[in-house]
């Protein structure tokens, strides 16, 4: 897609945004509420008309295409199974376009394979709304997996699901789509979900693309602030740049994952003093809050770490991260 | 001993009061706030039924409250039944019923189908349609005899701007053969409207983005149509046409208005044909065998036409 914009009368939610997703990637669109996400998928999909630009799907312009002229396929948040049909039905409801002219049999062995993948062969004949939420989500995204669309679209299809549910059907989908060779777009605000499926991300803010690139990439070198925060539990610490020697010049803000911090007990000559003031064990990791020079830092330590609340510490860093005044990165070059 | 305040207020309750109160269990209570209603079901509809049913095996005329009253058996309803009058009623009004409905249904959910199209002005196009809903039988009948009357009837007009027909020619109401359209025509035109709200509230009660998935899945207009809006407002539809068929099937006040039953008796629909028997031929034991045959046909009717919705609605 190319310089796509769209408004909603004053309110301009995604702005000329541009994205190539390769065949049989699995990209994942990562941002917060209102960060053009669901827009974006439905641009693509053909549900929004853009204001400008256009989409292309195997260099073929179908920005004036309807969603049935494009062959993508779309997992809803909100499930949207057909109701008043079986789990049968909903599955056979694709198949069923007079576009695909699917012989009956095939139908049969499709939704059969499908549902056999997805656990719900023993579902097949109940109603729709007879089913548990988990299993809705799983017939949701069983009626896109009996097409071979040209794209899958799945807005956030695991977020109105328990915690062990979504784990389980994350890996399940991400089996699948490495099985099947499929291109998915995935839309979540779940950066674990951006981190475990996605073969690139791409973080959103304020309807704009702000990075794309590989998860270790974006998680490793963030463009900005921004991205930076986005990613990574517990989330990156920010403090004044000034606060350790050696930052580059027009730095401003000095960005501290766990991993940037080598902690020592005691008191060491470089590296500055820092306090505990909690630890929080979480069992395979302890947390600890930290105050340093009146700033708070949130780090990780062993499992099996001894330190109390109250111990003095010593914080040396490790390849931290810099951004300058308006949030964008500051390479270490001059080292 | 501090007191507790429901201590406090039994002692500020006056006496005599609270000895009678006191003295009430719940269920007495409970018995006391249903009571009332209770005796009214019981003497408003249910102590005539089966008062009704006693006079149905009577000869008793109400006109002659002092004749004495002989108990007849199942005579009345031996009549009734091998009357060809009571058959020539009840294929009137299935006539009726059969028409009115379908074309109610037709015509109320296109409407409803175009009324729920988002366009600019359909609250106020809502509001137009269903004026006619909202007038009293009564007044309806009335004017649709002026519109009627071949000389000066705007209908008769109408009919002949678009068939070239001369409007003096026919006489909707007079005529055999057009009497029982006049009066389907213009229960259809009063009651579309309410098919129409209740399709309306079935159209508006499915989600955007069932049609956003189908839309997605390839589904064609045509296909969504009937493979879900149709199936989706089916248990609404069913719904109208139970208070429809109900309602029709003691039609009264139109027919009075309009015809009266004529001409001759074709329009003398069971409800006419009835209160004819009862109160102008005064065979109040007939006629309460009558009703009650009525009665028993309704509810059995409606019994199975309920067990098809529900079935309906399960699926």
């Amino acid at each position: 897609m190319q310089n796509i914009s769209k408004s909603f009368g004053s309110q301009s939610a995604v702005e000329s945004m541009s994205l190539t997703i390769k065949d049989s990637s699995f990209v994942v669109l990562l941002g917060p509420t209102g960060a053009g996400k669901t827009t974006t998928l439905r641009l693509i999909a053909g549900l929004e008309k853009p204001d400008s630009g256009k989409v292309t799907i195997y260099g073929r312009d179908v920005t004036h295409e309807t969603p049935a002229q494009r062959d993508v396929a779309m997992v809803f948040q909100q499930y949207s199974l057909y109701p008043h049909l079986s789990v049968r039905q909903n599955l056979a409801f694709p198949l069923k376009s007079p576009v695909l002219k699917t012989p009956k049999a095939q139908i049969e062995k499709k939704v059969d394979a499908v549902a056999e993948v997805l656990h719900i062969s023993h579902k097949l004949d109940n109603k729709a709304t007879e089913l548990s939420g988990g299993e809705m989500q799983r017939v949701s995204i069983g009626r896109a997996l009996v097409r071979d669309p040209a794209i899958y679209l799945m807005d956030e299809p695991l977020s109105s699901l328990d915690a062990k549910l979504r784990a389980d059907l994350r890996l399940e989908l991400k089996r699948l789509q490495s099985e099947l060779g499929a291109t998915v777009l995935y839309v979540t605000h779940d950066q674990i979900e951006a981190m475990t499926l996605a073969t690139e991300v791409g973080v959103l803010n304020g309807g704009e693309l702000v990075q794309f690139g590989t998860p270790r990439e974006i998680y490793e070198s963030p463009s900005s602030l921004y991205v930076a925060t986005r990613l990574g539990l517990p989330r990156i610490n920010t403090l004044p740049a000034d606060l350790f020697p050696a930052a580059p010049s027009g730095a401003r803000t000095l960005g501290l994952r766990p991993e940037h911090i080598a902690i020592s007990e005691g008191t060491a000559a470089d590296g500055q003093a820092a306090r505990v003031t909690r630890v929080e064990r979480l069992g395979d990791q302890t947390r600890l809050h930290l105050k340093l020079t009146g700033h708070k830092v949130i780090t990780l330590a062993d499992a099996h770490s001894t330190v109390k609340v109250g111990d003095a510490l010593t914080i040396q860093l490790k390849d931290p991260l810099y951004f300058d005044r308006d949030g964008a990165r500051v390479e270490r070059g001059n080292k | 001993m501090i007191e507790k305040p429901i201590e406090r207020v039994a002692k500020a309750t006056p006496t005599g009061m609270a000895r009678q109160i006191k003295g009430l269990s719940d269920k007495a209570v409970a018995w006391l706030f249903v009571g009332p209603t209770i005796f009214l079901l019981l003497a408003i509809n249910i102590f005539p039924l089966i008062w009704t049913i006693n006079l149905s095996f009577t000869n008793f005329r109400a006109n002659r409250p002092n004749r004495e009253v002989e108990y007849v058996g199942l005579r009345n309803y031996e009549r009734i039944l091998t009357d060809s009058d009571t058959w020539l009623s009840m294929q009137a009004t299935a006539h009726f019923l059969f028409w009115t409905l379908l074309l109610q249904v037709l015509i109320g959910f296109a409407l409803a189908w175009l009324i729920n199209r988002k366009f600019r002005g359909n609250d106020v196009w809502t509001t137009i349609i269903v004026l006619p809903m909202m007038l009293s039988p009564a007044v309806v009948g009335n004017f649709w005899t002026f519109l009627y009357q071949p000389q000066i009837g705007l209908f008769n007009y109408v009919v002949s701007f678009f068939t070239g027909v001369d409007p003096s020619s026919f006489d909707m109401l007079g005529s055999v053969d057009l009497a029982p359209w006049s009066i389907i025509i213009v229960d259809t035109w009063m009651w579309t409207p309410f098919v129409m709200l209740i399709c309306l509230a079935g159209l508006r009660s499915i989600p955007d983005y069932i049609y956003e998935a189908a839309e997605i899945d390839r589904a064609s207009k045509w296909r969504q149509f009937w493979t879900i809006t149709v199936p989706m407002v089916l248990p609404f539809l069913m719904l109208a046409v139970l208070f429809r068929g109900i309602e029709n099937f003691k039609m009264f006040d139109l027919v009075v208005q309009l015809t009266g039953g004529g001409p001759g008796s074709v329009t003398e629909m069971a409800s006419i044909n009835l209160k004819r028997e009862a109160f102008e031929k005064w065979r109040t034991g007939y006629a309460s065998a009558f009703a009650i045959i009525l009665f028993v046909t309704v509810f059995g009717l409606a019994s199975i036409y309920v067990k098809a919705l529900n079935k309906v609605k399960e699926r």
